[in-house]
This record gives structure tokens, C-alpha cells and sequence, in this order.
């Protein structure tokens, strides 16, 4: 059973326009263990669905799916009780720009020590939890590679560089051992160095203690470093999704193709100064979203059948939504 | 040939004094010195704070250099005459979404610096605005557009276009591609290339997307704590770093390549 299985989740915005589809019909799966990368570009709608699973939807919003659900218990249909537990234990999340979402109040340290969960402590005077806390926060550290903790629990967000806030920031998300860690493009704006740092240390997460990752980027050569799995988002509607390196070397939809060789670094034969493969025109806004499949005014291999919006279809685990998808030739 | 740009000795400091008889606190650019010819493209890599955007700020001459000169076509560049500075070397900021004014028409921020800086009479500024909105990919009709109307793309196009209007002979651009998405970075990244081929623009440009550095730039200055720690060509410097510094960079990119 996946861990997290997401099928056909919509959900609905109110505009001045009407009902607008910002998540129309997406799918996601995570199994334990796995690390999945959820790729699209700005505005696709990467942290709608992320908000989606946290539960952090507005209530005027319509949500619905065929399914949405956490190691097989119904997300939508619980108590909201029984959701906050799972946040608090098994999901964490982690977000872009770390310094943003610190509190630029209190020094790393005391907001370190306030996500260790009670429950983790022993029964003890409230100097004793407060020592306990302090040896906690040194361990979690630790994991994260922070080794100097003396010169870093003391020290407020806005005085220390980027990683090392992302790190406290993984810290605080490890705390409470969660099964899946969601990473909500965790590198953006990083230099490389620091960048392959905040990578190693998901992925050395990943394999040390299993942990499941779901690692939102629009950042391709961080994604295929990090992930197994992929699945890609455009405008809202899920296109394809698969195995890395499958969906590297075969893309089966136009869009995945675009994207893979819009990156200079994964086209080793590529001149330079030669022009980059892009693709026409811009993302439509949610306002003026396109009927049937959203590439369509986009698409080189767009055609009559396209103002539909096509179902998925898959071989074997690798799913692709595209009436012309590019292993089938045009008439 | 004299070179389209060179830059010998720039150099500047920065001092802040932190507090009450505080210590003092300086930021100095050492030396930097260039090149490059028309048509290239020079980009500059390095860590946050090591002065790659003062530097950016000095060519555009936002910034007075404490000591060293730059020429243009071998002639130099008077630090104080910002007018013959801005009708030549033109910046483009990292987000065009905060740098332009969102009261005014596209049409109005295209034509605001030729009023400032040009003779021409409305009828020819009308039709340099239309002209430079072709060159750069967007249609007449973007003129009468507002910020809002505008998707990323054609934001960061507009950006391009107030800096083309004025023809220019050398671009500087502070992170241009980093807030674009993947198939918009490359419309936008073609579009640079395709205009220098035609008007043999220069292009100095900061990024930390080591990849399209790569593809796009003939050279390279790699920047360490206000340090030129390193410059050549692209393709050598990639190659054979000297720098230990330079070599954690190109590691740490290929790393991410070769998995
Ligand atoms: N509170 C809101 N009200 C109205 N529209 C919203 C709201 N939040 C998000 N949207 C819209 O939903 C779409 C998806 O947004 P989302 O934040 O999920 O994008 P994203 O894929 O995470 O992009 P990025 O890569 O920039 O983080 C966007 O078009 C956005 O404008
Ligand atoms: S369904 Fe049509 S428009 Fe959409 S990606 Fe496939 S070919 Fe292109
Ligand atoms: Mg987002």
C-alpha cells in the first residue's frame, strides 16, 4: 500500500470569473522509502497541491478527489483531529526561502526546542525537560551535519547564511521522526555549493532512515540528483509521471520533453551558443486557461482532438496524459 | 581591435562603522580588470555577498569606482557624465517585476528614457517604442498594456526592451534568468543570443546557473569576497580551474550532471 495515494484531486477557486480549476484531476503516489520529485513551473500549482495535503485549504475552496489518503485512512473524510495527529507525527514540511519562514524574534535554538513534541520527553521537574530539550536539539543537529551547535543555537536567522538556516529548518521538521518529509522547493536561489550540501543531506535522510521525500522544485538538475520518481505538473493538470530516469531518456508527453531539453546541462552533444528547445508562448494564467488539455495553444503536436481533456494512460509505471504522446507518430 | 568594453583596475571600498566608536566594518572590490569584444558575453559567478552586483552597479555607473577607469570602443568613461554612461551601457534587473512601474504603460516605460536622454520628437519615439517591442518579441500592442496584463516572460522581455531602446552597445544584467521558469529562461536566453548576433551587443551578465553560464558566456570572472579569484575563457576555466574555489563550483555543478 502507498503511503500517500492522491487520485484525481480537484480543487476549485473562486474568482470574479466564476469557478476556476487551479488542480484539475492530478494524481500523486508516494511509497514508502521513495523519493519523488513534483516538477512545474511557477504558478502550476506545486504548492496548491502541497496545501492540499497539509490541509491547509481554505474552507470556501472546493476540494474533492476519488481518493486522498495516508497509509490508507481517507484524508478528506477524517476528523480534523485525527488529521492534525498524522501532521504533527508522520508529515513534515519544510519550505522555500528559510529565513522567510523562521521567526526573526528568536534565536535558532529556542525555535528548534519548541518543535521537539512532548510526548518525546521524559516525565520529569520542567529544568530536567528543559535540559532534555537542549540534548535533543544538539542530536537533531547533529544529523543535519551542524557540528559547531554552541556557536549556532544562540544565533538569530537574519545573522547566519542561507544553509545553515535550511538545516535548522530540516532540524525542526525531523523532530518529531516523521515518515515523509515535503521539501516545498528547498534550494531556491542557492548557490551550487550549498545547494549540493542541502541535497546530500535529503538524501543521505532518505537512505539512512527511509525517509520519504516529496521534493517540489522547478529545478531540474537538483531534481534528477535527488529523485527516483517524478511527476509533472502543468497548469494544474498532472502530465506524466514515472521513473526519472525513464522520463529522461523517453519522455512520452511534449511538455516533459520541452522541459528536459530546455536544461543546457543534460545535453552533452549541445554546441554552444547554439539556440536552447523551448516551447512557444508563455503559462496561460488561471483566468485564461485553455479548454480540454492546457498545453494545447502551446503544443507543436497540438490537433483537433486536443480541445478534450485527454485521460490517462499508462505502460507498465509510467503514466502519461496526451492524446499524441511522442512514442506514437502523428498522421 | 580595441575591445568593445575593458575594465582596468576597478576597484572600490565600502565602510561602515557599526555602533559608537564601533569597529569599523569594510567591504573592499579589489582590482578587477576585462575585457570583451563586441558580441560576447561575459558572466560572473560566485558566493552571495562577494561583490558580483557592485560590480554590475559600477559598470552601469549607479555606483562612483574609488579608483581604475573603464572604456568603451577604447574611449574612457567619464565617471560623472551619467548621460553618455546610460545611452551605452543599459541594466537589467534580476526581477523586472519590482523594476517596473506598475501606473505606466509598457509604452510609457519604453519611452521615458528617450525622453530623457534623446532628441527625438514624439513621432520618432513612437515608432522606436514599437520597433524595440518587435526586436524583443512582443507586439505593438503591448505599449498600451499595464504590469498586471503582463505574463513573467513578457515582463522580463519588457525589462530587456527599456534597456534595448536606447541601442546600447553593452547590456548588464544582474541574475536575469533566476526568476524565470524553465521554457520561459529559454525563450529568454535565445532572444539575448540572437540579438547579439544582430547588433553585436555585449552582454555581462551574474548567475548562479552554472549550465546556461556555460552555454552562453565566452568568458568568465569568478568572484570571492570582493576577489577576482579567477578569469578566462569559459570553456577553459571549466576545464582547468585553477582556483581551489573555482574547483568547488565546477565540482559541485558536475556532481549534479554526472549522477
Ligand atoms: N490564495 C489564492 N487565491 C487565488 N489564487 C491562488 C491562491 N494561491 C494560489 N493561487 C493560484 O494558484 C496557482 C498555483 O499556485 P501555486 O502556489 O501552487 O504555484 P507553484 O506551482 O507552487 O508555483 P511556484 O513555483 O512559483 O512556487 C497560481 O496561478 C496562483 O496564482
Ligand atoms: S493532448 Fe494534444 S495539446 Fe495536449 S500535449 Fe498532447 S498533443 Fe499536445
Ligand atoms: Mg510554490
Amino acid at each position: 500500500m502507498p503511503l500517500l495515494d492522491i487520485k484525481n484531486l480537484t480543487l476549485e477557486i473562486e474568482s470574479t470569473q466564476g469557478w476556476i480549476k487551479a488542480l484539475d484531476k492530478v494524481s500523486l503516489q508516494l511509497e514508502g522509502g521513495e523519493v519523488r520529485a513534483l516538477v512545474g513551473e511557477s504558478g502550476s500549482g506545486k504548492s496548491l497541491i502541497v496545501k492540499s495535503i497539509v490541509g491547509a485549504i481554505p474552507e470556501h475552496w472546493r476540494i474533492t478527489a476519488d481518493r486522498m489518503s495516508w497509509k490508507g485512512q481517507d484524508l478528506i473524510s477524517m476528523s480534523s483531529d485525527a488529521r492534525r495527529r498524522i501532521m504533527r507525527e508522520d508529515i513534515a514540511v519544510i519550505f522555500q526561502n528559510p529565513v522567510n519562514s523562521l521567526d526573526p524574534s528568536a534565536s535558532l535554538g529556542e525555535q528548534l526546542m519548541e518543535s521537539i513534541p512532548d510526548h518525546l520527553l521524559d516525565k520529569g521537574w520542567f529544568w530536567q525537560r528543559a535540559a532534555q530539550r537542549k540534548q535533543i536539539a544538539v542530536k537533531l543537529l547533529h544529523k543535519v551535519g551542524i557540528k559547531e551547535h554552541s556557536k549556532y543555537l544562540q544565533a538569530y536567522p537574519s545573522a547566519l547564511p542561507d544553509d545553515i538556516c535550511q538545516k535548522f529548518m530540516i532540524a525542526s521538521a525531523l523532530a518529531a521522526s516523521p515518515k515523509l518529509l515535503i521539501a516545498d522547493d528547498p534550494t531556491r536561489g542557492m548557490e551550487v555549493t550549498t545547494k549540493v550540501q542541502i541535497l546530500k543531506l535529503l538524501t543521505r535522510l532518505n537512505k539512512i532512515r527511509g525517509l520519504s521525500i516529496l521534493f517540489v522544485s522547478h529545478d531540474l538538475l537538483a531534481i534528477s540528483n535527488m529523485a527516483n520518481t517524478m511527476t509533472v505538473l502543468y497548469c494544474g493538470q498532472t502530465v506524466e509521471s514515472g521513473k526519472m530516469h525513464q522520463l529522461r531518456r523517453r519522455p512520452l508527453h511534449p511538455y516533459t520533453h520541452a522541459l528536459m531539453e530546455s536544461a543546457p546541462s543534460f545535453r552533452k552533444d549541445l554546441p554552444p551558443k547554439s539556440p536552447l528547445a523551448t516551447l512557444d508562448g508563455t503559462i496561460p494564467t488561471l483566468q485564461h486557461l485553455p479548454i480540454g488539455c492546457r498545453l494545447g495553444p502551446r503544443c507543436p503536436r497540438a490537433q483537433r482532438e486536443c480541445v478534450k481533456v485527454p485521460e490517462e494512460r499508462r505502460i507498465h509505471n509510467h503514466f502519461y496524459s496526451c492524446h499524441f504522446p511522442l512514442h506514437r507518430s502523428l498522421k | 581591435m580595441t575591445a568593445l568594453l575593458s575594465v582596468q583596475d576597478l576597484t572600490y571600498t565600502i565602510r561602515k562603522r557599526q555602533g559608537w566608536l564601533g569597529s569599523e566594518e569594510r567591504f573592499t572590490l579589489s582590482p578587477v580588470s576585462f575585457e570583451i569584444n563586441a558580441g560576447e558575453t561575459l558572466a560572473i559567478i560566485g558566493d552571495n555577498g562577494s561583490g558580483k552586483s557592485l560590480l554590475a552597479r559600477l559598470l552601469v555607473g549607479a555606483e562612483r569606482p574609488s579608483g581604475g577607469h573603464i572604456f568603451l570602443n577604447g574611449q574612457k568613461l567619464d565617471p560623472f557624465n551619467i548621460k553618455q554612461r546610460c545611452l551605452n551601457i543599459r541594466m537589467i534587473f534580476q526581477h523586472s517585476n519590482e523594476s517596473l512601474n506598475p501606473g505606466l504603460s509598457v509604452g510609457r516605460i519604453l519611452e521615458e528614457p528617450l525622453k530623457l536622454n534623446t532628441q527625438l520628437d514624439a513621432r520618432a519615439r513612437q515608432e522606436k517604442v514599437v520597433n524595440t517591442l518587435k526586436l524583443v518579441g512582443l507586439l505593438p500592442d503591448h505599449q498600451f498594456f499595464y504590469r498586471h496584463m503582463l505574463s513573467d516572460g513578457q515582463r522580463q522581455r519588457v525589462g530587456l526592451a527599456r534597456a534595448l531602446v536606447l541601442d546600447p552597445q553593452v547590456i548588464v544584467a544582474d541574475e536575469p534568468f533566476a526568476a524565470l521558469d524553465p521554457s520561459v529562461r529559454s525563450q529568454t536566453v535565445n532572444l539575448i543570443m540572437a540579438l547579439q548576433r544582430e547588433l553585436g551587443l555585449g552582454f555581462v551578465f551574474i548567475s548562479h546557473n552554472l549550465g546556461i553560464v556555460r552555454h552562453i558566456s565566452d568568458r568568465l570572472l569568478v568572484m570571492q569576497k570582493g576577489l577576482v579569484v579567477e578569469s578566462g575563457k569559459t570553456e577553459t576555466v571549466f576545464n582547468w580551474p585553477k582556483s581551489e574555489y573555482t574547483e568547488k563550483l565546477v565540482m559541485a555543478h558536475q556532481s549534479l550532471i554526472n549522477r
